[in-house]
This record gives structure tokens, C-alpha cells and sequence, in this order.
């Protein structure tokens, strides 16, 4: 079988067990519409109260910063605007909709906490490096490795042997190339694979995708090597570390793509450090 | 390939490109010494991994081992605790006398300290009792501990040249943590399910 035929059958192996919350998809059906109006968008976060009361949580978090109350769903609306609505309601269910896919080899937790460290890094650079959307990063960043939870859920026997190889090489050969070899595909394809499945826009996909690949990125190569680097950065974090030997290498293309300058990452790494309490609270809490 | 001393054939090697040497791969409950120039590896959890040389003549290897986290309440808690010490007794002195009988002096020897990671959530913090022992067998030893990274929540991956001393510590990330744990706890039961015997040979 051809690897793309692989990677299709895993992901269409998994979508009846993890599915975009309805609230996600009507926004993104009227943003879609043209011929739909601010007001539709409005209708369509308050047909979900739940979602509604989280969404004005976050507007209101000192991680927006509007200088405003937000206390409807009409102002949260116009002060984020109609896309980062779309983004945010993704960002804020993503961690819900996933566990359909439990596995052994990584926590939850730890899984997001990561995710979530690459989507922090990834609105922080996207803030520094001119014409990039930063909410739109900042959704990209926290779905950047979801082709991991389907392998580890699907694949766990070749996904563990992946782990054990990266081990076996001290940590020096990364994750996704162990995949190439174990399995002849890596959880960036898988992942890239899943949001064209979920119709998602083509920067999610693509920086999905491509976020070990960056020179194959076609749309969206800044945004593409915004969340590679911001991976490194949240890996940065975790471990505490400013080192760049401790961490995967950064493709050299990222300083050309963004023109972005390493003396970036020692306040980015720091900045996400003091974030990451308050976005958990945020985007990973109940 | 360079020899490997008596005792130590079935340690796995491979050659590192990273490192240009090499490498003894340790996984838990191992040792490995060394009289060549190459390299010994392992992952670390909560166990804890001294590397023990003779910086005269540059013999020196590497263990990798945890204390048994026995519950069994039947037994006092003095008793449990004398009984996981001779786990750890038992990994330090092999390396140790094994660095000896190689050639190594005892008052040249200098130790480094890896290891003791809280890795998972929930749990006792076996990581903890592993370095309170390490560092009161070292003191007791009355030996140097000349570098130490032990403790706090992350897995490490250590590579040690025991030829020069010097030794690569990666912290890893938490992607690694259920790897690591699982081959620790497979270790830990085969551990508890059997009696240490006291026959240490001392130098």
C-alpha cells in the first residue's frame, strides 16, 4: 500500500472517534458563507452557552489584555474578531475533542502542556515577525503534533519502538525521522492529514504538516516556520533550558523565512514560562 | 570494536557518529566499565546513575539503579529501608570494585551524580529516596562527588566517557516519560520478586 493510503486509512480509521465540536463547525460554516453577516457568527457562539461563558473567560483573561469588559457575546465577537473566533473556538475544545484517543506512551497532560507551550511561542513570535496572524499561529502551535495521538492511539507497538530508537540514539535522531523509519510516515503528515480530513483552514494544515518540513510548506511558509520554531522554544521551556544543544536544531530557513533573529528565543522561552499557568487554566481546564 | 572488559560482553555497544566513539548502551540494573575510549549511555528516570573514574588513569564506568519502593507494611519501616539499601549497596560496590580490580586507585576515584527525576505525577517521590541514598553512600564512602544533576520533574539521557570524565546531560522531554517509567517499573519488579544475597566481594 502506498504510504499516502496508509496515513489516509489511520486517519479515517479514527474520525469516528474524534469529531469538531458543533460550535467549531457552524462558525466555520458561516464564516465560510458569503453570504452570512457578523450577526450569524454571534448566533452561532450562542447557540453553545457553555461555550459562550468560556469564551468570555478568555476575552476577559489578562492573556487578551482588552482594555474593556466583554459580557456578550455580540462585543466578544467584534473586539476578536470574526477568524480568531473561529481559531479560538478550535483552541478551546481541541484538548476535549482528543480524548476519544487515549494511549499509553504520553499523559494527557503532558501532551498539552507541550502543545500549549508551542502555541504561546508561537503568538509571541508571530507578535515580532510582521504580517502573520498571531491567533491563527497560536491554534496551529496547539495542534501542531495531534498526528501523534492518532499513531500512539492506532500504532502503539511501531510508536513505542519510534521512542525507544530516539533513546537508542541519544536522543539525537528526532522523533518524526524515527517515524520515517519504524512506520515510513511521521505524525506531522498524519496530523496535516486529519485537519484536511476536518476541512480545516489550509494554514492549520499546512503548518501542521509541514512543521518538521518547513521548505515544503507552499501557502503559508512563514507560519509554517513560525510553529517549528515555536516547537523548539516549547521544548526549551519544558525542559528550562536557553541551550540550543539540548533541543532539537532549528531549520536555518526559519531566520530567512520570518526574519526573525535568535536573540528572539531567550525572551520568547522566558515569556511562555510566565504564560503557560494562566493559558492552562485557560484552554486545558474543565 | 575495542574489548570490552570481563563480564561486560553483553552490554550492548554501537558506534555513536554523534559522539565519534563507542557507545554502551545501560538500561536499569546494569553497570559497565571500562578501560577504553568510548562512551557509556543510559536514560534516567527516577534511578539514579553514578559515573565513578580513576582521573589517573582514566578506568571508570557507569551503574543505573533505584532502591525497591516496597509497601509491604508487614515489615517495619526501618527493615524495608535497610533491605532497599542493599540494592543500592549492591550497584555501587559492583561498579566500584569492578573500577578496581581494572586498575583504579580508590583515593583517585571521582564520582558524578545523574538521575532521581520526579517523572510521573502521583507518585511516591521514589526519585527523591534514590538520592538521599546515592549521596549518603558517597559520603560514606568518604568519596567526591565532583558534578551532580539529580532531582527536579524531567527524564535526563547521560552520556559518560569515563577515558576524560567528561559527561553530556539532556534533560528530555515529558514525550519520554511513560517510556522511561515502564522500563523502570519492569526493572523494579524483577527486583522485588527477588532476595539480594549478601555476597559482596570488598576490596
Amino acid at each position: 500500500m502506498e504510504t499516502n493510503d496508509k496515513i489516509t486509512g489511520l486517519v479515517q480509521g479514527v474520525s469516528g472517534l474524534v469529531t469538531l465540536p458543533d460550535v467549531f463547525i457552524r462558525i466555520n460554516q458561516v464564516i465560510d458563507d458569503p453570504d452570512s453577516n457578523t450577526d450569524d457568527i454571534v448566533q452561532a457562539v450562542r447557540r453553545d452557552p457553555s461555550f459562550t461563558v468560556r469564551l468570555l473567560q478568555v476575552a476577559n483573561s489578562p492573556f487578551y489584555g482588552f482594555p474593556s469588559t466583554i459580557d456578550t457575546a455580540a462585543k466578544a465577537v467584534s473586539v476578536i474578531g470574526t477568524s480568531q473566533i473561529r481559531n479560538l473556538a478550535l483552541s478551546m475544545s481541541v484538548a476535549h475533542t482528543f480524548a476519544g484517543l487515549p494511549n499509553n506512551l504520553v499523559s494527557m497532560d503532558n501532551f498539552w502542556h507541550h502543545s500549549l507551550y508551542c502555541a504561546l511561542a508561537a503568538r509571541a513570535l508571530a507578535r515580532q515577525a510582521s504580517k502573520c496572524e498571531p491567533e491563527a499561529v497560536f491554534t496551529a502551535g496547539l495542534l501542531h503534533d495531534i498526528g501523534e495521538l492518532i499513531i500512539f492511539n492506532r500504532l502503539p507497538e511501531q510508536a513505542k519502538e519510534s521512542l525507544l530508537l530516539v533513546l537508542d540514539h541519544m536522543d539525537v535522531l528526532p522523533v518524526y525521522q524515527a517515524e520515517r523509519q519504524i512506520i515510513s510516515f511521521d505524525h506531522a503528515q498524519v496530523g496535516g492529514e486529519l485537519a484536511r480530513h476536518w476541512n480545516l483552514p489550509p494554514l492549520l494544515v499546512e503548518c501542521i504538516a509541514c512543521h518538521h518540513a518547513i521548505a515544503e510548506a507552499q501557502r503559508y511558509p512563514r507560519e509554517a516556520a513560525l510553529v517549528h520554531l515555536a516547537n523548539i522554544l516549547a521544548q526549551m521551556a519544558e525542559i528550562d533550558t536557553l541551550e540550543p544543544g539540548d533541543v532539537p536544531p532549528i531549520d536555518p530557513l526559519t531566520w530567512e523565512i520570518t526574519g526573525l533573529g535568535q536573540d528572539i528565543i531567550e525572551p520568547v522561552v522566558r515569556q511562555i514560562q510566565e504564560e503557560i499557568a494562566e493559558a492552562e487554566k485557560l484552554f486545558l481546564g474543565n | 570494536m575495542p574489548l570490552a572488559l570481563p563480564g561486560f560482553e553483553s552490554i550492548r555497544r554501537t558506534w555513536s557518529n554523534t559522539y565519534g566513539t563507542y557507545a554502551a548502551r545501560l538500561f536499569p540494573g546494569e553497570y559497565y566499565v571500562t578501560t577504553n575510549d568510548e562512551c557509556v549511555f543510559t536514560t534516567l528516570g527516577s534511578c539514579i546513575s553514578a559515573c565513578i573514574r580513576d582521573r589517573v588513569s582514566g578506568v571508570g564506568g557507569m551503574n543505573h539503579f533505584m532502591l525497591p519502593t516496597s509497601t509491604d507494611d508487614r515489615r517495619s519501616t526501618w527493615v524495608q529501608l535497610s533491605a532497599g539499601n542493599r540494592y543500592g549497596n549492591f550497584a555501587m560496590e559492583h561498579l566500584i570494585n569492578s573500577i578496581l580490580k581494572n586498575g583504579g586507585q580508590r583515593q583517585n576515584l571521582e564520582v558524578k551524580l545523574f538521575g532521581g527525576g520526579r517523572i510521573l505525577k502521583n507518585m511516591l517521590d521514589v526519585g527523591m529516596r534514590n538520592i538521599t541514598f546515592a549521596r549518603e553512600y558517597i559520603q560514606t564512602e568518604g568519596l567526591k562527588v565532583t558534578a551532580e544533576d539529580m532531582g527536579e520533574t524531567f527524564p535526563r539521557m547521560v552520556v559518560y566517557f569515563p577515558a576524560t570524565g567528561v559527561v553530556r546531560v539532556r534533560r528530555l522531554r515529558s514525550l519520554h516519560n511513560n517510556t522511561i517509567a515502564a522500563e523502570e517499573i519492569r526493572y523494579i519488579s524483577t527486583v522485588e520478586s527477588k532476595p539480594v544475597d549478601g555476597d559482596i566481594e570488598l576490596f
